[in-house]
């Protein structure tokens, strides 16, 4: 019941506008919210958000509120990865807005398909689903340029592997905050997670 | 009597969890015998809300992976149209899958009461109602269009409409505008009594219909005009 709240998109507006004005005023976090991406993000997610390791992911350019609702996640342990639970804990709540703004605000830098042939497959995977496995096609939720919006997350220009690895996370459950995606993960090939991981890179 | 259904319930559950998506409803064993036009907590919530179309096109979005933008669907008969469907109907149609009372594990988890509680149910019904429908849905060959005029007239035109539009008021899908391929596959299904929230009443009417004579009224129905 709890996450149906949370996904009616009427509730997101409110909950949006509730957190902004929470926020406190003036420049002063904003100014923090750099000073703690430079210092505690930077590292893993280069200083623009523009992760060059592939085992980061890239969050240049993701909505605000997605990706401040993963900084919740991480601290309340609904996501977890022993890197990120460890940095967010030292990360004050009233922080998370401003740093996810800061990173929604930079530029996203285009991913490099690797395997064209494979990044074909991906592409009529993507645009179209799988209808014999019940695949939805991303593109629904996640557009068809993979921009994505506050409640489903951009995936243009990602890492090949980590969007395999989330996949993977999905498909096991290990992430579960949204159950639609387990549900897609668990009806994904491998196969066709990784080419949807190239099509992805390219977008 | 209630354990008994919670076990059946349990059981059903884990075979729909098991991925195989063979469309027999011999090894489901969930909600027996459920009335076609059963009521029901969920589905006299969806009703009695004031479906909102706008609010309904955002929670589309979640469907559109399957049933396509617009709710045109799919002419190979995978995902139905939606679009210009009768409001009862669609909101008939979501609350049975979403309760288990029609069997289908594909939609099943993308309709769970944990994603789209009544109200989007009906605001999704209000959104999908008022599409337009374009005259761009699957047919059949063809070849058979007199024999399947004359099955339509004699056996489906009282309750589905000489024109298919059929009613929103008696709870009847609209099958004019839909793929030949979706309306083989369930007349089929609903023939076969494996569509449990099927209306009985057109169960026994088809329940001699050969695989021919089927594919003759679906490719009939899906040659009638979009608009009434």
């Amino acid at each position: 019941m709890r996450s149906s709240i949370l996904r009616s998109p009427s509730r997101w507006i409110l909950s949006a506008l509730l957190v902004s004005s929470l926020a406190p005023p003036g420049d002063a976090r904003a100014t923090d919210a750099r000073q703690i991406a430079a210092t505690l993000c930077a590292a893993c997610h280069g200083p623009d958000g523009n992760s060059t390791d592939p085992s980061y992911p890239k969050i240049a350019g993701m909505d605000r509120d997605y990706l401040a609702r993963q900084l919740k996640y991480y601290a309340s342990g609904q996501r977890r990865n022993e890197i990120m639970s460890g940095i967010v804990a030292t990360v004050e709540e009233a922080d998370y807005l401003p740093l996810a703004a800061y990173f929604s605000s930079q530029k996203p830098l285009p991913g490099k398909v690797e395997d064209a042939r494979l990044a074909e497959i991906g592409k009529q995977l993507y645009a179209d689903g799988n209808a014999e496995t019940g695949v939805p096609a991303c593109a629904g939720c996640h557009q068809s340029n993979g921009a994505g919006n506050a409640r489903f997350p951009r995936l243009a220009g990602q890492h090949q592997a980590y969007t395999l690895q989330q996949l993977g996370e999905y498909k096991t459950g290990r992430r579960a905050a949204d159950r639609l995606m387990v549900t897609v993960g668990q009806r994904l090939s491998a196969d066709e997670m990784k080419a949807l991981a190239e099509y992805i890179a390219g977008l | 009597m209630g354990m008994v259904k919670d076990c059946c319930m349990a059981l059903g559950l884990m075979l729909a969890c098991s991925g195989v998506f063979a469309d027999d409803a011999a090894v489901w064993i969930g909600i027996k015998d459920a009335a076609w036009n059963e009521m029901y907590p969920e589905r006299i919530e969806a009703m009695r809300a004031k479906g909102d179309a706008l609010r309904g096109e955002s929670e589309f979005v979640i469907c559109q992976g399957c049933h396509r933008a617009g709710a045109v669907g799919r002419a190979d008969g995978s995902y139905p149209r939606l679009a210009g469907q009768h409001v009862s109907v669609l909101i008939k149609q979501m609350a049975d899958v979403q309760t288990e009372r029609r069997y289908n594990p594909k939609m099943q988890p993308f309709i769970h009461l944990h994603e789209i509680l009544p109200q989007h149910v009906a605001d999704i019904a209000a959104y999908l109602h008022g599409l337009p429908v374009p005259p761009t849905q699957g047919q059949g060959s063809g070849d058979k269009l007199e024999h399947g005029r004359l099955l339509y007239e004699k056996d489906c035109a009282a309750c589905h409409g000489n024109r298919g539009a059929g009613s929103d008021e008696k709870f009847y899908p609209r099958v004019s505008g839909q793929h030949f391929k979706y309306l083989l596959r369930e007349s089929q299904t609903i023939r076969d009594g494996k569509r449990r929230n099927a209306n009985p009443v057109m169960v026994k009417v088809i329940k001699n219909y050969t695989d021919d004579d089927i594919a003759a009224v679906a490719d009939f129905m899906s040659r009638l005009p979009v608009r009434p």
